[in-house]
């Protein structure tokens, strides 16, 4: 018993002699990092605390720019939006993604098939995905008729919104391409969870006369309860950080109801030539997203269960 | 959320393979070189001449529109053998931020020195063009022959930055088969609101065809006719002036063409592909839109005229005067050609009278509107008159003139209004809540000046 561990640890042993080789390999990705990632993120704080303009420094504003963008409704309204997107998103995600993997945990003929299907989506085009869902949503796209002589058939009327061009319903539309685009990836990642459940905890579950739900309740979830949280924290930047789906579909419109933060950022910077509001909102925004995963990491002692801390 | 996070790489290949397209095709061989030996003649009597000038000339367009700019330039280059036009060319998308990477960038062997941009304004409080007054009082370019209030879209401080190369002012396209086929009189330069709305009963069927389609954002045609404004001052606003009476009028007028189903609806419009679409196939009677329609109604051999955009009683025409200009970059190491470059294509005998040939402009000059150039074309419209009767009354008020319009109208005008096309709201509840956002946002930006 002993024997395999000791052999374990001596292959994890620490190297100081071999260390730069390490480094050295680390080294060419590590350089691109860290002058297209690092340098250009703090090269941004910088220009958020200045006034920046198309050719570059003007002078120190401060925190004039974040103070300005306290008192910027549109700023406001995107932040509400993107916030809608977050709670809209995220959970229907999870549940439709957890029960796509459930319904194709299966041993049926031909699983294969259906798992490439749904996962389809997450290797489309998000911009071709934008323009047909456009049309979809269109007044008197497929979505409306189908939905219309639905309705018909069971002998009563609806009247369909004009999504797009609807101040209400817009964002919806958003959100049906957002999920109709990353439910699949979820349903991966659900799926490979599903099946590192050892089926032992079930059999042992079914001896003492557990059913169906009460396997699903007490074994299931909480034994992908890691996987859960890890999705629901790489979702939540997701939706914090949408940009394209609403960016093609709406242009942020009508009257900014389906304007994002990060296309809000977007405009700053290339319509409106302002580069120092741009990076306020960006710095604002990671903070935000910073605090929020703090949260959640916090909270996830109360609902994650981890095998290996008992 | 893996391809979410391969974006950014994948843009930063995709713009270094933009960069390196745009770079490496040589510069287009076959009409210049053609045209080289004839121009080593005077070439010899001139040393200091003799050396050739390239000059870098960036514009957005279609393929087809890059065409033309390339037949101008080859104009240009037999008439000025020691300058050389090399081009640069970008989908209108893409254009602005390529420009602005340049000039952020720096170096001035890369950033082009005759653009064509738009608004004129905003860039020049960057400092990134040159002022155009010196060399207009230098050489004694004739600023008389545009349209009235044009010059003042492309002005800073006072001082000309841009030479806009075409109005967009609109006019009323009308479909004569379909008002044959009501049995209605065509419009003619006394209509008022009342004629068009008591035309616009007659050609509208509901759920089938529209008396009229125009986009929402063009609503301050509207407003100017009434005597109305968005701001009091389009340079150096104090207030937003959308709630005076007249201005109230103007959008309300608007918006009951779509609550009463005549004008089609903003968003539907842009739904069935814009005004060009609508027009062609029917589903709208007239359109309003300025002349960039011409070609694509004349390619599609429709029987249809235009007329003056029908006013209020008592009210005035106010055709918006605006149009994207060519613009000196302050970076430029040869001024002197690119003026002479510059000068060439806003005169009546260079490349305004091309441009128009082709079909693609309304001029920005007067004399060529009134040449053979644009009136005399053995095309429809028949009635080119109604665009100079618009040019001769176009004013300022569509776009702001100073640095924040384009974020001001961008983030919360057009955003408001589109509550009203939308039929969401009416002006009454919109503008007046607009009006203070929008007096905050000036207040804001240390407005008025």
């Amino acid at each position: 018993m002993t024997l395999p561990s000791e052999h374990h640890r001596s292959w994890r042993r620490w190297r100081p002699d071999q260390q730069w080789e390490g480094y050295l390999f680390i080294l060419p990705s590590f350089l691109g990092f860290l002058v297209f990632v690092i340098a250009a993120v703090l090269f941004s704080l910088g220009i958020s605390f200045s006034h920046w303009g198309l050719t570059g420094f003007k002078e120190w504003a401060g925190l004039q720019n974040y103070q300005a963008l306290l008192r910027d409704p549109v700023f406001w309204r995107a932040l509400g939006n993107t916030l809608f997107y977050l709670i809209t998103i995220v959970p229907s995600q999870l549940v439709l993604g957890l029960a796509m993997a459930l319904a194709l945990n299966q041993a049926l003929r031909g699983i294969g098939f259906y798992r490439l299907i749904y996962f389809m989506p997450v290797v489309t085009t998000i911009v071709a995905g934008a323009i047909v869902f456009r049309l979809l949503f269109s007044a008197q796209g497929p979505v409306n008729s189908f939905i219309e002589g639905a309705a018909a058939l069971l002998g009563f009327g609806v009247e369909m919104p004009n999504w797009l061009g609807s101040t209400r319903y817009a964002k919806w539309a958003v959100v049906f391409l957002t999920l109709w685009k990353n439910t699949g990836f979820t349903m991966v990642i659900y799926l490979a969870a599903l099946q590192g459940v050892p089926r032992e905890l079930y059999d042992a579950a079914h001896t003492d006369g557990a059913n169906a739900w009460q396997r699903f309740r007490n074994v299931t979830l909480p034994m992908i309860s890691p996987t859960t949280f890890f999705l629901f924290v790489f979702q939540a930047i997701g939706a914090f950080q949408l940009f394209t789906e609403p960016f093609v579909m709406t242009r942020g419109g009508p009257a900014n109801s389906s304007l994002s933060v990060v296309q809000y950022i977007y405009f700053a910077a290339f319509r409106d030539i302002r580069m120092d509001k741009a990076s306020a909102m960006a710095w604002f925004l990671f903070v935000f997203i910073f605090i929020f995963t703090l949260i959640q990491n916090r909270m996830q002692q109360h609902w994650v269960y981890y095998e290996t801390s008992e | 959320m893996t391809p979410k996070r391969l974006l950014p790489l994948f843009v930063l290949f995709a713009s270094l393979a933009l960069l390196v397209s745009a770079c490496a095709p040589p510069p287009p061989p076959s009409a210049p070189a053609a045209e080289a030996p004839a121009a080593e003649a005077p070439a010899a009597e001139a040393p200091a001449e003799a050396e050739q000038v390239t000059l870098l000339w960036a514009f957005w367009g279609s393929p087809e529109e890059a065409k033309t700019h390339q037949m101008v330039a080859d104009a240009f280059m037999a008439e000025h053998p020691n300058i050389k036009i090399e081009t640069m060319v970008e989908p209108w998308g893409d254009y602005f931020t390529k420009i602005q990477a340049l000039w952020a960038g720096g170096d001035p062997s890369v950033i082009p020195d005759v653009l064509f941009l738009w608004p004129t304004p905003r860039y020049a409080a960057e400092g990134v063009l040159e002022n155009l007054q010196p060399w207009i009082e230098k050489t004694g370019y004739d600023l008389s022959d545009y349209w009235p209030a044009l010059l003042e879209s492309a002005m800073y401080n006072g001082d000309v930055y841009g030479l806009p190369r075409d109005i967009g002012l609109e006019v009323l396209y009308y479909n004569k088969d379909i008002f044959d086929e009501v049995g209605l009189e065509y419009p003619n330069d006394s209509w008022t609101w009342d004629d068009l709305v008591a035309a616009a009963e007659k050609l509208s069927i509901p759920g089938e065809r529209y008396a009229l389609a125009m986009e929402g954002g063009k609503y301050q045609l509207w407003v100017g006719q009434n005597y109305g404004s968005i701001l009091d001052d389009m340079r150096n606003p104090s207030k937003c002036t959308l709630t005076e009476p007249a201005a109230m009028e103007g959008v309300k007028f608007f918006a009951d063409l779509m609550d009463k189903g005549y004008a089609m609806r903003d968003a539907d419009l842009s739904q069935a592909g814009g005004d060009t679409a609508v027009f062609l196939s029917g589903q709208a009677a007239m359109i309003i839109q300025n002349s960039s329609r011409v070609s694509a109604f004349n390619a599609a051999g429709m029987n249809y005229d235009v007329e003056v955009v029908p006013i209020p009683k008592g009210g005035q025409r106010s055709a918006s005067a605006g149009g994207a200009a060519w613009v000196m970059s302050a970076a430029s190491d040869n001024k002197e050609e690119a003026w002479t470059f510059l000068s060439w294509l806003q005169s009546t005998d260079g490349g305004q009278r091309l441009y128009t040939e082709s079909g693609e402009i309304f001029p920005a000059l007067q004399s060529t509107a009134r040449s053979d150039a644009f009136l005399h074309q053995d095309k429809p419209p028949a009635n080119r008159m109604a665009f100079l009767i618009e040019g001769e009354n176009a004013k300022v008020g569509r776009f702001g003139y100073f640095p924040e319009w384009g974020e001001l109208d961008g983030s919360i005008i057009s955003p408001a209004m589109q509550r009203i096309w939308a039929g969401e709201a009416s002006p009454e509840e919109v503008l007046p809540a607009l009006c203070e956002q929008v007096d905050a946002f000036l207040a804001e930006h240390g407005y008025p000046k």
